[in-house]
């Protein structure tokens, strides 16, 4: 209980950090996906039902920002949360390298799931262009920022259950 | 047994997100109460965090500009001394043509709308998509439809309204079009943002018919035939137009007047184009 309200108010946070914090910084060029790394690090270590569950937060918080056609996002973040899940079974504490790799072809999934969705559709064709203005730089910055979040994420774990540890304990 | 409820609720899922996207293609209309109920709790933490981030970020960059700020002074007591000048010859101009448009009795189409200031409050990060949203809604008067200026120009337009936020959609986005036309000659065109120009700090002007006469530099304004942009307000100014291949139209670039790289305040006028036709060209 207590866990998921503090993934939701992480969820809350990394979405307003996104788009309030974010943009102000002048020499940010490109600006990590703090809502993909949170949603994929929750579907590799807790499974696939959590991760479909923020997944399907972030995604509805996405579509609320935007005035696209609502569940655009919500539908790409609920699969992020399920095929990430898939891979819980190789999760443990300190392998950091698996997430790193995720985190990268997740990046790609989203950026090739809005250029198709969004551009391709109207004809945009400069796929190069995108690549390397975009996707690319996008791409760089997450995966760095993944190594952060992540760290928190399990520190926050950490921390969790040693609280709980601890109540338990003075309770008996 | 756990992974195929799993795939139970994936596929229950996706079902609903299609069905709801192609609900919203249609019409997003009830989905306004919900916007504005998330609005009530996410509106005071963004205005918040955006407060103390603009806080932070214009005391440091407040010190970087002092140092600048001398010599900057002096050349803008120049400047003023200059266009006291230049005033004082225009106000005795401004007279004449108040005279001469009382005797055409043309009374003053433009800049006459209704307008109240917002402040940014929440941009988009990605790169993607260029829309931000604003800390005035449908409590003060603004409506979809609503046109957006900033630093003189046209900014955006609102795309969808809650209780006290609004969300709008900057020119300079990849799928905003806006029909123009050419203050001089009354040409009309097209402009539209375009994800590779953006950069590059400009916009596309497209479908000049080929005898129409847009010279570089000649002013663009918002159209008096465009559905859902009110008329004559500037945009920007042209640049490089050229003939298209086909040889039917001309187009080229556009330079826009409003500033996007760091916008904060906005100016959204109230006022909607009245005629709305809702099978119009451009949303």
């Amino acid at each position: 209980m207590k866990r998921t309200a503090i993934n939701l108010l992480l969820i809350i946070v990394a979405f307003t950090i996104q788009n309030c914090v974010f943009p102000l910084i002048p020499f940010l060029s490109a600006s990590p996906n703090l809502l993909l790394i949170l949603t994929f690090s929750f579907g590799f270590m807790k499974g696939q039902r959590a991760g479909m569950f923020y997944g399907v937060l972030a995604g509805i918080l996405l579509d609320l920002f935007y005035s696209g056609p609502f569940g655009f996002y919500t539908l790409f973040y609920v699969y992020v949360g399920y095929v990430n899940g898939i891979c819980t079974k190789y999760y443990y504490e300190e392998y950091i390298t698996l997430p790193l790799v995720l985190s990268v072809f997740n990046e790609l999934a989203y950026n090739l799931y809005v250029y198709v969705f969004r551009f391709l559709i109207r004809g945009r064709l400069n796929v190069l262009y995108y690549l390397k203005e975009l996707v690319i730089p996008e791409t760089i910055f997450t995966v760095v920022t993944t190594l952060l979040i992540y760290r928190l994420l399990l520190y926050i774990g950490r921390w969790l259950t040693e609280f709980e540890n601890r109540r338990d304990t003075t309770i008996v | 047994m756990e992974s195929k409820h799993n795939r139970y609720i994936l596929a229950g899922l996706t079902v609903v997100c299609i069905a709801l996207i192609g609900i919203t293609m249609v019409t997003d209309q009830w989905l306004e109460p919900l916007r504005t109920g998330v609005g009530y709790v996410l509106i005071p933490i963004q205005s918040g965090v955006n407060k103390v981030g603009v806080t932070i970020y214009e005391q440091l960059s407040d010190y970087g500009k002092l140092k600048g700020a001398v010599e900057e002074n002096r050349r803008l007591q120049e400047e003023i001394d200059r266009l006291i000048e230049e005033n004082n010859r225009l106000s005795s101009e401004q007279f004449e043509l108040q005279r001469l448009r009382e005797l055409y009795a043309l009374d003053q189409q433009y800049m006459q709308y209704q307008k109240t200031a917002a402040r940014v409050i929440a941009n988009d990060s990605g790169d993607w998509f260029q829309v931000f949203r604003v800390n005035k809604g449908s409590a003060d008067g603004i409506q979809v439809g609503n046109n957006v200026l900033a630093g003189g120009g046209l900014a955006g337009i609102v795309t969808d309204v809650g209780a006290h936020y609004a969300t709008v959609r900057s020119i300079i986005d990849d799928s905003s079009r806006v029909s123009a036309m050419a203050l001089q000659s009354g040409d009309t065109c097209m402009v539209g943002g375009d994800l590779t120009l953006y950069k590059e700090g400009r916009l596309s002007i497209s479908d000049i018919k080929k005898d129409g006469d847009v010279k570089d530099g000649d002013r663009i304004v918002t159209s008096n035939i465009s559905t859902t942009y009110l008329p004559g307000i500037l945009i920007g100014y042209a640049a490089d137009i050229t003939v298209d291949s086909n040889q039917l139209t001309s187009s080229g670039y556009l330079v826009p007047v409003a500033e996007f790289n760091n916008l904060q305040e906005v100016l959204i006028i109230t006022d909607l184009k009245e005629i709305q036709d809702p099978a119009g060209g451009e949303p």
